[in-house]
């Protein structure tokens, strides 16, 4: 991923990849899919991730106002071997990565007060 | 029909939802298509895309010292992404115009494996086959009469390349 300029983001993204588990967060535009900023340990692909990840929550989005369940709020996706946890903040996505092991409890919290501070 | 390019563009397209892609040589010659339906239509993107790619380059390199290859335009419903695919022929040019069904990074993500998958899948360049700089426009007649007298298909490879 290239190198991006530090933005207002930086803190709190480092201070979420601080959390046990957790491979690395970022902020995406949501619509574009386009990394605004992002803290990853190394070999985390953050544009590929940023992408799909964005997609899959304009998707989710879509899906639960087609089933009238109102707005996404959060969006967990369980892997083997992790999890990403998508949290939409106004035009922006906030995005993690995290291992299995991870509370997403804890990193639950700490993304929506990082996403209040995001909108 | 030069398979070569067409599962990359195949793949790409389906993996990306993109509306439209043209794959062309600069000197015009269209080797794919995907989404036009119309000769003039392809024709038209590709000389734009000529022009865009031809100023963006001089704009690149009075700004910067080298030719910008990347394009993004942002529209109020759709999206142009263009970009330089470099192969052991030479490079090539992409022009994709997308909406909401997708997204600059899905197709930036996707355009990076294409350009991988072009390059390996390129066999190795004959002398003269093309012939560099070429006339535009009757390159590009030449690659379109191979491209869209296929029929109605909608992913189409063709032309010389």
């Amino acid at each position: 991923m290239t190198a991006l300029r530090p933005t207002e983001f930086a803190a709190m993204l480092a201070a979420l990849t601080r959390h046990r588990g957790v491979l690395g967060s970022l902020v995406a535009d949501a619509a574009q899919g386009i990394v605004v900023d992002a803290s990853l340990q190394h070999g985390v692909a953050g544009d590929a991730v940023a992408a799909l990840a964005a997609s899959l929550y304009r998707k989710a989005r879509l899906s639960a106002g087609a089933a009238g369940l109102g707005a996404v709020s959060f969006l967990r996706l369980e892997g083997e071997l992790g999890n990403i946890c998508v949290m939409g903040a106004g035009d922006l996505v906030l995005v993690t990565i995290a291992e299995s092991r991870t509370n997403v409890g804890l990193l639950r919290a700490e993304m929506r007060r990082a996403a209040a501070a995001l909108a | 029909m030069h398979a070569w390019t067409e599962a990359p563009l195949r793949r790409f397209v389906g993996e990306s939802r993109v509306r439209y892609a043209v794959l062309l040589h600069p000197s015009g010659l269209v080797l794919g298509q995907h989404g036009f339906t119309h000769a003039v239509d392809v024709m038209s993107a590709c000389s734009r895309a000529a022009a865009i790619r031809a100023s963006a380059g001089a704009l690149g390199v009075e700004l910067s010292g080298a030719p910008f290859t990347d394009l993004y335009y942002g529209g109020a419903a759709r999206h142009i992404y263009m970009a330089e695919a470099a192969t052991p022929r030479g490079p090539y040019m992409l022009l994709t115009v997308f909406d909401g069904e997708s997204s600059l990074g899905l197709v930036k993500l996707f355009f990076e494996r294409f350009r991988a998958e072009l390059a390996s899948a390129a066999p190795p360049l004959d002398a003269g086959v093309i012939a560099a700089p070429a006339d535009f426009e009757k390159e590009l007649q030449r690659g379109l009469a191979a491209v869209l007298e296929r029929g109605p298909a909608r992913t189409v490879i063709g032309g010389r390349g």
